[in-house]
């Protein structure tokens, strides 16, 4: 049961609409949403603190030949591999690269916990096979790409209620951990908030249940599971208006959830223009 | 329906598999060290609810004598890496003039810093609230030869 379930067949319209933008929002987080990684082409090599797997691997010290040569590799193969050609060679090698990318990231004293689901969706995508938009054929070694996105993005929260507990443990939830987030980041509605008795030490509790409540998701039926991942994705609009933490990576990966077959904006621009022509 | 091989549904339930075991080790024994599959911690301390916050900053003195916040826009390093590696600029403050050098990369046009300091702003809080009320303390501190 649990192997009909990790391989649901999805339609390839799906995959491909997942493919498109996972791989756009890669070109955009080099340029827009990640924008700190390039600066690291010129820190000086003595403030890099390489991590376990850069160690393993030997990889460099990051330099500015490293860091651009990367980025722009990065930036014409995501583009290329946003418009589903060669899934299995563009795929990998924009896996490889962007995996390096956030190794060099991370590589600094400190380590953001918000690509998990990325990573994965990037790893697993070149293993879907091909792809057509809007194409209904369905295919289970699509079903499992996004099948493992969801539970990455599902860990995300769950394995994080389970962090707080093992460093904060059960104090966390009456702790000042969001006062301490509003202090150090919080925009002036969070400043409004945090002064309200109570609300923060409530807020955490909310955390807590909603993150170790979130694999709830895969066993509810599909209406309420769209409700949930709404849900999701209301949460992080909280925590952006408050205290300024996108966690846009995990947003992309959620879309995994999603039937985006039904989402084709360049096949209405298309119809509609036709409809046009056809009127003149 | 495109259906897989046994062979390929072997290998990807292995990845599957081996995937949340590592991630499970590294949320229980792991550490940052550990990324991709280190513990998801952020935000996972417990501060005391009625202690002080600490907010830190990087502040450089430049050879006008005014002084100038060190960001991400015009040094390149974030703030929360210089708090990760902050036990090493303490025992060596000294480190600090990697973040001048780095200043003067991303910002040849501003004047040369003389002096960079880490400065944490304690703020009170009291009953998980923000009091309003602070004081700064300078942790490392590094002025030119």
């Amino acid at each position: 049961m649990i192997r009909r379930w990790l391989f649901e067949p999805v339609p390839r319209g799906r995959v491909a609409a997942f493919r498109t933008l996972v791989y756009l929002f890669v070109a955009l987080d080099l340029v827009i949403f990640t924008p700190w990684v390039r600066s690291h082409a010129n820190t000086p090599g003595e403030l890099y603190e390489p991590l376990l797997i850069g160690r393993l691997l030997h990889l460099p010290t990051p330099g500015p030949l490293l860091v651009w040569g990367i980025f722009w590799t990065l930036l014409a193969l995501s583009l290329a591999a946003a418009t589903g050609r060669a899934p299995r060679a563009l795929g990998w090698t924009v896996f490889l690269l962007y995996f390096e990318w956030m190794i060099i990231a991370m590589s600094y004293g400190k380590v953001d916990h918000d690509r998990i689901g990325l990573l994965v969706a990037l790893a697993a995508l070149p293993t879907a096979g091909r792809a057509r938009h809007g194409d209904p054929e369905r295919t289970e070694s699509g079903g499992w790409a996004l099948r493992v996105t969801q539970i990455a993005v599902i860990c995300t929260y769950f394995l994080a209620a389970l962090a707080k507990l093992r460093f904060g443990g059960l104090d966390w939830l009456t702790s000042s951990v969001l006062a301490q987030a509003i202090i150090r980041r919080g925009t002036d509605l969070a400043d409004a908030i945090a002064v309200v008795p109570g609300l923060l030490i409530l807020a955490q509790f909310g955390i807590i249940a909603f993150e170790l409540l979130s694999p709830v998701v895969f066993i509810i039926p599909q209406r309420w599971r769209n409700a949930m991942v709404a849900f999701f994705y209301s949460f992080h609009v909280i925590t952006f208006s408050t205290i300024t933490i996108s966690f846009a990576p995990h947003l992309v990966a959620m879309t995994s959830f999603l039937a985006l077959e039904k989402v084709r904006p360049i096949h209405w621009l298309r119809s509609r223009k036709r409809a046009m022509n056809s009127t003149t | 329906m495109t259906e897989l091989t046994t062979t390929g549904r072997r290998v990807r339930v292995l990845a599957t598999v081996a995937g949340l075991l590592l991630l499970l080790a590294g949320t229980f024994w792991g550490q940052d060290d550990d990324f991709p599959f280190g513990p998801f911690r952020m935000y996972s301390t417990a501060p005391d609810p009625n202690g002080a916050a600490k907010d830190t900053r990087v502040e450089g003195v430049d050879v006008t004598g005014a002084v100038v916040p060190i960001t991400e826009a015009n040094s390149g390093i974030r703030r929360a890496e210089i708090e990760g590696q902050q036990a090493a600029y303490e025992a060596d403050p000294s480190r600090l003039s990697r973040i001048a050098e780095a200043y003067a990369e991303h910002t040849p046009s501003a004047p040369a810093l003389r002096e960079v300091r880490i400065v944490i702003r304690w703020h009170l809080v009291k009953h998980s609230r923000p009091t309003g009320t602070y004081t700064d303390e300078v942790v490392a501190d590094w002025v030119r030869p």
